[in-house]
């Protein structure tokens, strides 16, 4: 049977692109019979594989740490325990904290730092007539949506951080006080929803 | 990355600037100019995300690198100035003998200086592909030209390096 014998620039072309795995079908076969047997194919075979091999073998270096951001999150975590970040931004998030254990515990230390804001007493202005310097604690039916989003995400991302935390040395961050918080509030807040709507947990 | 997902600039940082950086050395030989086009192409990648549109993120991403380091050349030829190779000498592990680092460093000093050689266009291919590792699809679309012009260029680049390459091959 004749072969199809390509001219030699040809040929190496297709050596080359089988080595990148970018043949189709019919080309594969062309290279199968181009190396059986044929030592001037194969030589030049052998040497197209060595030079890719060099390039591919070339040391990758590290980018200088200066040209790239820290990667943390500042002020998106804030906005995620309160339930602000849309469906994308918070999957990003997410994402960040199960990969990320200095983001965890700054995700934690805001949520306990929240939570003891949240858990001040209204102001009651009723009692001296008097205007205070500091806005008073919005209405309650104002302040549900907000409260309950924002636990609804805490309980989330404690939830989530408790999962991948797990043991270790750091704080852990505990469900069952959470849940303890949660259900409280879930008792005392009809309505209150356990996740906010949307609200996905992403596991490790 | 899924072709429905648009990332942040801190994401893209994070995800390949080290890439844009191997990509932008292995192309000028020089840490100096890598550092800049890394800076150039997220500076670039901040601005075109507010109208980037989820497709082909890698594509995208790619033609503006590439963007940035050709205007980055014009740029240089209008003002030239000498960049050799320093060689890969921040690349070296601790446990090699004295001998396998010599050896390495002449190696890829070598394959660094004859890519440096080779015309742009073969360069350019042939890192995308060895490289950065991008598909010839990938190639031809950051470089716009079709898949058939990338794997010649990646083919008569390989041809080039190992005529100009010193060591047996």
């Amino acid at each position: 049977m004749a072969r199809l014998v390509p001219a030699s620039d040809a040929r190496g072309e297709l050596f080359s692109a089988y080595l990148d795995g970018q043949l189709t079908p019919e080309e594969l076969k062309v290279v199968s019979q181009l190396l059986d047997g044929d030592i001037g194919a194969i030589q030049e075979f052998r040497s197209l594989q060595r030079t890719r091999a060099a390039l591919r073998l070339l040391p990758e270096f590290e980018i200088p740490a200066n040209l790239l951001p820290d990667g943390h999150l500042g002020d998106r975590l804030s906005a995620y325990l309160d339930g602000e970040l849309v469906t994308m931004e918070h999957r990003r998030v997410t994402r960040h904290v199960v990969d990320c254990s200095d983001c965890r515990i700054a995700l934690q230390e805001l949520d306990r730092a929240r939570i003891a804001v949240r858990s001040l007493p209204g102001v009651d202005t009723t009692m001296t007539g008097e205007t205070p310097a500091i806005a008073a604690v919005p209405p309650r039916s104002h302040r549900k949506r907000f409260v309950a989003g924002g636990i609804g995400a805490a309980a989330a991302a404690a939830l989530l951080v408790g999962l991948v935390v797990g043991g270790g040395d750091e704080p852990a961050f505990s469900l069952d006080d959470l849940s303890t918080r949660h259900v409280a509030r879930a008792s005392a807040e009809p309505g209150f929803a356990v996740l906010p709507a949307g609200m996905e947990i992403a596991l490790p | 990355m899924t072709d429905d997902f648009t990332p942040t600039w801190e994401d893209v940082a994070q995800r390949y600037g080290r890439k844009i950086y191997n990509f932008a050395y292995r192309l000028t030989g020089n840490p100096d100019d890598a550092a800049d086009l890394v800076q150039e192409v997220l500076l670039r990648v901040r601005k075109g995300l507010d109208s980037y549109q989820p497709g082909s993120f890698e594509g995208w991403l790619w033609r503006i690198t590439r963007n940035a380091f050709l205007d980055g050349i014009r740029r240089k030829q209008r003002r030239p100035e000498s960049a050799l190779p320093e060689g890969d000498h921040h690349s070296l592990g601790s446990s090699p003998s004295p001998d396998e680092v010599l050896a390495s460093v002449r190696l890829s000093d070598d394959v660094q200086s004859s890519l440096l050689k080779l015309p742009y266009d073969y360069r350019e291919a042939v890192v995308l592909c060895d490289v950065v590792g991008l598909t010839y699809d990938e190639i031809a679309e950051a470089t716009d030209v079709p898949v058939g012009t990338v794997r010649s260029r990646i083919h008569r680049g390989r041809k080039q390096l190992r005529e100009l390459l010193t060591w047996p091959v």
